[in-house]
C-alpha cells in the first residue's frame, strides 16, 4: 500500500528533468532541482515504512552529501565514513526530523559537522590534486565509454578534464562553494548554507565571484 | 536579481549558469558518488525498518572533540556522552578499544553496530555498576544498542 505512494513520488522528482544524450545513464545531471515538497513527502513515506521512498531520497540527495564531503577534501576513507555516518544518522532520525522538506539541509549540515570533526581530529588534508579524481576520465565507466568513441568526444573529455583541473586550483572558499553547488540536482541555497556554514544571503554574490574567477582562468588557459 | 541589470549582466549571468552546469556534468563524470556508497545508503534504511519500535534514540550530548578544550597528542581518548531521558551512556574511545558506563548504574547488554553489517557486530555486557569494556577497535561509523532490564536504547551514529 505505502510502496505505491513512493513510486508516484519518485516519478514526481524525476519528471521535468531533461536528459542530454551523453549523460542518459546519470540521473539528475541537468536542469531542475529536487522538488522540496516532494522531499518532505518522501521523508514522510519513508518514515511510514516505504522503502521506495527512501531509495528515492538516496537517489536525489546522495550527490549533495557526496559534494559536501568532497568540498572538505577529506581522504577517501574519511570521505566514505562521513558519507555513511550522515545517511545512517538520517535513517535513525527519519521520524523525528522537524522539517521534512528540509531533509537536504539536514543531511548537508550533518555531513559538514562530521567533516569538521574529521579535520579537527586528523588535521591532515589530502594534497590538492587527487590523482584518482583526475584519472577518473580514463577509467571504464559507462558515460565515458560513449564519450571516448569519437575524436570529438575525446576533445570534449579533455576539455572537461582541464576545466576540472582549473576548478581544483581555485582558492579554498571558491573550490568548496562550487563543489557543493555542482551537486546534482542543483542544491538550494538553504542546503548550500547547511553544507558550508555560510549565510544564505552571501551565497549568490560569492557564487558569481567564484564562477567568474574560474571563467577568467579558463579563458587565460585557452579552455572553453 | 539586481534592478539595474543590463544586457551585459544578463549575458554574464547566463554564462555563470552555463559554467555551473558544465561543472555539474564534469562532477558527475569525474567525481560521482561511488556506487558502493550509494548502495550502503540504501541499505541504511534497514536501521529504520528493523529498529525495535520501542527503541529510544540516545543523542550525542558531549563530544570531547568539540566540547572540550583541545588537548594535543596522538593518544588523546575521545570522550562521548549519549543521552535519552534519564539514561546516559559515557564512552571513551582509545587506540586499545572502548570503555564506558551506563548511568544510572545498571547492567545492560550492549551491541556494537557497524555499517558493514548494521544488524550485528560485537557484544559486551555492562556490570552491575553499568561499566563495560571492549577491546574492539572502532573503525568507521558505529552505534551502540543497549538493552537494559527496562528498555532498548540506540545511540546516534557517529564516526570516531
Amino acid at each position: 500500500m505505502t510502496s505505491c505512494s513512493g513510486t508516484v513520488l519518485l516519478s514526481r522528482i524525476t519528471a521535468g528533468i531533461p536528459h542530454s544524450a551523453a549523460y542518459d545513464d546519470l540521473p539528475y545531471t541537468r536542469g531542475g532541482a529536487v522538488d522540496r515538497d516532494a522531499v518532505g513527502a518522501l521523508v514522510q513515506s519513508a518514515a511510514d515504512g516505504d522503502a521506495a521512498a527512501w531509495k528515492a531520497l538516496v537517489d536525489g540527495l546522495s550527490p549533495l552529501v557526496w559534494s559536501v564531503v568532497r568540498a572538505h577534501r577529506l581522504s577517501d576513507a574519511d570521505a566514505h565514513e562521513v558519507y555513511q555516518t550522515a545517511w545512517f544518522r538520517f535513517a535513525q532520525h527519519l521520524d523525528r526530523i522537524r522539517e521534512p522538506h528540509k531533509a537536504g539541509s539536514w543531511l548537508a549540515s550533518t555531513a559538514r559537522h562530521e567533516c569538521l570533526k574529521v579535520i579537527k581530529s586528523t588535521r591532515r588534508l589530502t594534497p590538492t590534486d587527487d590523482p584518482q579524481v583526475l584519472d577518473g576520465i580514463s577509467e571504464d565507466r559507462t558515460p565515458e565509454e560513449s564519450l571516448i568513441e569519437s575524436e570529438e568526444a575525446a576533445a570534449e573529455a579533455e576539455r572537461i578534464r582541464r576545466m576540472w583541473q582549473e576548478f581544483e586550483e581555485l582558492g579554498d572558499r571558491c573550490r568548496e562553494l562550487l563543489r557543493v553547488l555542482m551537486a546534482s540536482p542543483p542544491p538550494s541555497y538553504q542546503e548550500v548554507s547547511g553544507a558550508l556554514g555560510i549565510a544564505v544571503g552571501s551565497i549568490g554574490p560569492l557564487r558569481q565571484r567564484c564562477l567568474r574567477r574560474l571563467r577568467a582562468r579558463l579563458v587565460a588557459r585557452g579552455v572553453r | 536579481m539586481n534592478d539595474n541589470v543590463g544586457n551585459d549582466s544578463f549575458d554574464e549571468a547566463a554564462q555563470d549558469d552555463a559554467l555551473e552546469e558544465a561543472l555539474r556534468r564534469a562532477a558527475a563524470i569525474l567525481d560521482p558518488v561511488p556506487a558502493e556508497l550509494r548502495h550502503l545508503a540504501v541499505e541504511a534504511y534497514a536501521l529504520h525498518s528493523l529498529r525495535d519500535l520501542d527503541a529510544r534514540l540516545a543523542e550525542l550530548t558531549f563530544d570531547s572533540l568539540v566540547d572540550a578544550l583541545p588537548v594535543r597528542g596522538a593518544d588523546v581518548p575521545r570522550m562521548l556522552t549519549f543521552s535519552t531521558g534519564d539514561l546516559t551512556v559515557d564512552i571513551e574511545v582509545t587506540a586499545e578499544g572502548l570503555t564506558g558506563q551506563v548511568l544510572p548504574p545498571q547492567p545492560a547488554r550492549i551491541e556494537i553496530l557497524g555499517t558493514a553489517q548494521p544488524t550485528a557486530t560485537g557484544t559486551v555486557t555492562a556490570d552491575e555498576m553499568g561499566r563495560f569494556l571492549c577491546d574492539l577497535l572502532l573503525t568507521g561509523p558505529f552505534a551502540l544498542r543497549l538493552r537494559t532490564d527496562e528498555e532498548v536504547v540506540v545511540t546516534e551514529w557517529l564516526r570516531v
